[in-house]
């Protein structure tokens, strides 16, 4: 893995664009499906937080998963639901210390952030670059105060 | 007697020579049948009253060494029998009240009990059994010490040779050498499927993956049969010497016996003989001191017909569930804890030793081409004389149902004759030229099996039949797929109809299809041969049950809903007999008139029919 | 990788992969009842037979479930082949007379052009095809809290003694994976119940939402070594948590660039 997020918070307005945007990418059957992200309210007034899975070191998914359906994909380092794997037990949401494993309830699935393949659409449509997927190590993005 | 291990061949010849001289001390052996048909007739019973009869009576020239508890002797349906050898003198249906004479008049003034032998339906008395027709047309390799050795002492088993295969096997052939002895044989599996032993044995044997274990099959859950329990208990040692045979074959060192639930005195026997050979080294550890060892072990049966099945019975021993495993790989290749593992059936090893010691071609000469050797059966039913009965492969069902089965009893006619267990099929009449071996019977449409036979009369209605073994595989069926389960349970619900005059000859075209279906996609052997029963019956009996759908009745007699029960009113005498025996208060009438049954109130049980002397109640 | 003809299409597969996962990644419909990448396959709805042959068997067909048949070099075969079918129907037709209540199956038959079962129907049945998922799912999360018993046609699913199952922790896999949705559970307030046997959820003691039973997050942290303390607080509690402490740290970052 060479790529990984990089949040700036007090870029963050809020807008909720890349929420939709992964809305958008994990739709099912034509329509949008549960986004992983979300931007969160922070402890300050005006200030909101994208919140998605940071693909821990040694994640607390995959180890509650009694099943083995999360692992993670060598190529672009997500941990990864099988979901002919899972059996919706629930422990991953319950165990996520970031709440990063989602119930979708209206698909009945448990999902979680995946990285859109190597390409995540909420970085890419960040419009403040509050979010940004890039190298490790490459200079932090300027920050607009 | 302080035993020392036998640690050379020449040790085994020498014990062998001891144990020949202990027999020919006595001039005169008294066998006592304790097989289970025997037991069950009270030979327990018989062998305590000669234990006490012996000792009070102290008979010249005859010690109470000189009896013997054999296994089954063979001719069941005559038991409790008591043989005096060599004069092979036969005493039948021998009573606690009859010992005394026997001990008297028999072992005392070397004469005979007259009115204790055997006398054929054709009134001939003979003396010694081996002139009776039950006798004279078997030969037998299995069961070749059963009734002529004390059922579980190895210096008896030696003393006719036993485990001088084993050691002719280690000392003088290589594992090679023995599984080409046992190809050449053409042994093929006794306990149902008829595989080439041989073969099994060298695609075990090449594989690298070890430990490779060997099973012995002694679940036998055929209804009817006893073959295996009858070797089990009766000559337990040839079992444990062929599986030692087979696993020095294969590479083997543990072994498990895979013993019903139901047989506690196999259990017992094979326990004890597992032990016996232990302490003579013939079994154990460096096997008459060569580097040879091997273990065999005890398992008792999950008590389920579907645990005779080679994968359920593997999960089984291995302290799972006894389902069938629905995998494409061959329990050869992963088998007991998925290691290679070679799985035979009781009788497959009791044949293993002679072939060793008298050479595959001896063997392969006996039977039919494609089926060498011998077949046991547990001849049942409606024959004259039932019992344990070994012939060579090719022997006619003709010959074993009226040469050796003396035919039907009470000479009614002859309707069919059912091989093969609960999912094998029913043979009519005009396949009685049959030749009973592996490939012809299947052809026929039933099957070998593993041994059962049961023999029909005209009194035998197929329907019922069909009825009876589907119900029997519905109980029996592990319940894991979907065909088996619930296909096999519509089958036979689908045959209850029939039986009930309930079915239309769609019926008939939805059985068949259904039954191609369970065939194809079930998962385990008890569900692809499931259908037989109904299959093989349709397929020789197609007029009986369309009699049972067209014009609702069963010409047997025996299904109840289609029968009716009336009184011949010439043949009456009114004794009141049958009103007696009514329990459903279905017949009325005064003492010296004639009676009658009211229809509607008559459950068909049929107590009227059995008590009335003057044959006045007419089944229609 | 291995190479084989799935109705007329050539496919590569990889060498050990079942032929029904193949089989589905072509978008092909063979219904599958008992199948679960969770657990090792069953076949036990024998609903994936396909017919296989090779070239070299010589016109020979062999009929096999494609869920534990595992994929072979130069196998052809055809999941829609007339016997295939007709069995399938067949099957379809037995699980319906077994389950004629089942909304499932109903629709499952209905797929096959069947409305009504041509067998005898169960009288007061469960619904339950008995495909062994529930179990074989709660042996595999290491419970192993019920199993089947009996045989044949009686077959079914139960608890130890037909009591509440000791070793269940309520985590509804059971329930949730059930094909024909027959295990019964209820949730009220902060209790649940499953087999007859009671639970607590945890509530959230942030917002106050209900989470997984305390049994189980107990379970989880002792097989699976997590510290329980994860377990008290729900998802959305977790992220809220989260941002706090990320703007916390976006806080200080915002100071130290003033600084330099
Ligand atoms: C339902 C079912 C029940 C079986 N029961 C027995 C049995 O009771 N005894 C037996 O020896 N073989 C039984 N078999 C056959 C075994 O699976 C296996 O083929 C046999 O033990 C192999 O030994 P053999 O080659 O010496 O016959 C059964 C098979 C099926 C499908
Ligand atoms: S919900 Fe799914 S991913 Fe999470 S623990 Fe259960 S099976 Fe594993
Ligand atoms: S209860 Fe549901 S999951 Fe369990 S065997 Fe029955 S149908 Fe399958
Ligand atoms: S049991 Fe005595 S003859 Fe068979
Ligand atoms: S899915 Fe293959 S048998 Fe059920």
């Amino acid at each position: 893995m060479t790529n990984r997020f990089v949040v700036t918070p007090n870029l963050c307005i809020g807008c909720r664009t890349c929420e939709l945007a992964c809305s958008f990418r994990h739709s099912v059957n034509g329509k949008p499906g549960q986004t992983r992200i979300f931007a969160v309210a922070g402890p300050m007034k005006e200030m909101w937080v994208p919140v998605t899975c940071l693909q821990c070191e040694d994640p607390a998914c995959a180890k509650s998963c009694l099943v083995d359906a999360i692992s993670r994909n060598e190529e672009t380092g997500a941990m990864e639901i099988d979901q002919e794997k899972c059996v919706k037990c629930m422990a991953c949401v319950a165990a996520c210390p970031f709440g990063c494993s989602i119930h979708d309830q209206q698909h009945h699935m448990i999902v979680k952030c995946d990285l859109c393949g190597g390409e995540p659409a909420c970085a890419q449509f960040c419009p403040t670059k509050a979010l940004v997927y890039q190298p490790v190590g490459s200079a932090k993005p300027k920050v607009v105060a | 007697m302080a035993i020392t291990k036998v640690a050379s061949p020449k040790d085994l010849d020498k014990l062998q020579k001891q144990c020949q001289t202990e027999q020919d001390k006595h001039k005169r052996k008294l066998m006592v049948c304790c097989g289970p048909g025997c037991l069950a007739n009270g030979a327990a019973e018989i062998v305590t009253e000669f234990k006490s009869q012996l000792k009070k009576k102290r008979i010249k020239g005859f010690s109470v060494e000189a009896m013997k508890e054999t296994g089954c002797h063979g001719f069941c349906e005559q038991g409790p029998l008591v043989v005096v050898e060599p004069q092979g003198t036969f005493y039948t249906r021998v009573k606690k009240k009859d010992v005394e004479r026997i001990v008297e008049e028999t072992l005392r003034n070397n004469k005979v009990v007259d009115d204790l032998l055997y006398t054929a339906p054709d009134e001939k008395t003979y003396r010694d059994y081996r002139e009776i027709p039950f006798y004279k047309h078997q030969k037998r390799i299995a069961l070749r010490n059963l009734g002529h050795i004390n059922q579980c002492d190895i210096r008896d088993y030696i003393a006719v040779g036993g485990y001088q295969a084993l050691a002719k096997a280690l000392n003088k052939m290589s594992p090679s050498k023995v599984i080409e002895e046992v190809k050449t044989s053409g042994l093929r599996g006794r306990g149902g499927g008829g595989f080439p032993a041989g073969r099994k044995w060298e695609s075990c044997a090449r594989l690298e993956e070890r430990p490779h274990y060997v099973i012995c099959n002694g679940d036998e859950g055929d209804p009817g049969a006893f073959m295996d329990r009858a070797i089990m208990e009766g000559d337990p040692h040839s079992v444990l010497e062929g599986m030692a045979i087979c696993a020095y074959a294969v590479d083997s060192s543990e072994g498990y016996i895979y013993v019903r639930e139901e047989y506690p005195l196999a259990v017992q026997f094979l326990q004890e003989a597992i032990r016996e050979a232990e302490e003579y080294g013939l079994l154990g550890d460096n096997i008459l001191g060569t580097d040879f060892s091997f273990h065999i072990k005890i398992s008792r049966g999950g008590g389920a017909f579907v645990c005779g099945e080679s994968s359920a019975l593997m999960k089984s021993v291995a302290g799972e569930v006894g389902e069938p495993r629905a995998k494409y790989i061959r329990s050869v290749q992963k088998g007991l804890y998925d290691r290679p593992t070679v799985l035979n059936n009781v009788e497959s090893y009791a044949n293993v030793p002679v072939i060793i010691d008298r050479g595959g071609k001896w063997f392969a000469k006996i039977g039919t081409e494609t089926s060498a050797g011998t077949k046991a059966f547990s001849l049942v039913g409606k024959v004259v004389n039932g019992g344990l009965i070994e012939v060579p492969m090719g022997t006619t069902l003709r010959e074993i149902v009226f040469d050796i089965g003396g035919g039907i009893r009470n000479d009614r006619p002859f309707k069919a004759v059912q091989t093969g267990g609960p999912s094998g099929g029913c043979l009519p009449d005009d396949k009685l030229d049959l030749s009973v071996d592996f490939d012809t019977l299947t052809k026929a449409g039933s099957m070998m099996g593993s041994g059962g036979m049961i023999v029909m009369d005209e009194g035998t209605c197929v329907v019922d039949v069909a009825k009876y073994f589907l119900k029997f595989l519905v109980d029996e069926s592990c319940g894991k797929c979907t065909p088996c389960r619930e296909g096999l349970y519509q089958l036979y619900l689908l045959a209850v109809k029939i039986s009930e005059g309930m079915a239309t000859e769609n019926d008939l075209d939805k059985m068949e299809q259904l039954s191609g279906v369970i065939i194809d996609a079930s998962l385990c052997g008890l569900g692809k041969s499931g259908p037989n029963p109904f299959l093989s019956t349709i397929r020789y009996f197609r007029d009986e049950y369309l009699t049972h759908i067209r014009d609702k009745r069963c010409p047997a007699g025996v299904c109840k809903a289609l029968i009716t029960y009336e009184v011949d009113a010439q043949a009456c005498d009114g004794c009141m007999a049958c009103i007696h025996a009514c329990a459903a208060n279905a017949i009325s009438g005064k003492k010296g008139e004639v009676h009658t049954i009211d229809q509607t109130k008559c459950d068909k049980c049929g107590a009227c029919f059995a008590v009335c002397n003057r044959h006045a109640i007419k089944v229609a | 990788m291995v190479h084989l003809t799935i109705d007329g299409t050539r496919v590569q597969a990889k060498e050990g992969e079942m032929l029904l996962k193949v089989i589905k990644q072509l978008g092909i419909d063979v219904p599958s009842l008992c199948d679960h990448d969770a657990v090792e396959p069953f076949g036990a709805c024998r609903l994936c037979l396909v017919e296989i042959t090779k070239q070299s068997w010589d016109g020979w067909k062999k009929y096999v479930t494609s869920c534990l048949y595992p994929v072979e070099d130069g196998l052809i075969v055809n999941t829609q082949a007339e016997k295939v079918v007709e069995a399938r129907k067949t099957l379809i037709d037995l699980q319906l007379a077994r389950c004629p209540g089942s909304p499932e199956i109903q629709q499952l038959a209905a797929d096959y052009g069947i409305t009504q079962t041509s067998y005898e129907p169960k009288i007061d049945s469960d619904n339950c095809i008995l495909c062994g998922l529930c179990t074989r799912i709660c042996e595999h999360m290491g419970f192993a809290a019920i199993s089947t018993v009996d045989r044949g046609p009686d077959r079914r699913i139960a608890s130890p003694l037909d009591e509440p199952p000791p070793d269940c922790i309520g985590c509804l896999a059971c329930a949730i994976n059930c094909p024909t949705n027959v295990i019964p559970y209820t949730e009220k307030g902060n209790k649940r119940t499953i087999w007859d046997k009671e639970f607590e959820l945890i509530t959230c003691s942030k917002c106050g939402r209900k989470t997984i039973t305390r049994d189980f997050a107990r379970a989880l942290s002792k097989m699976r070594d997590i510290p329980e303390a994860y377990f008290e607080v729900c998802d959305a509690c977790h992220r809220a948590e989260t941002a706090t402490n990320m703007g916390r740290i976006a806080g200080w970052s915002r100071r130290e660039e003033a600084a330099s």
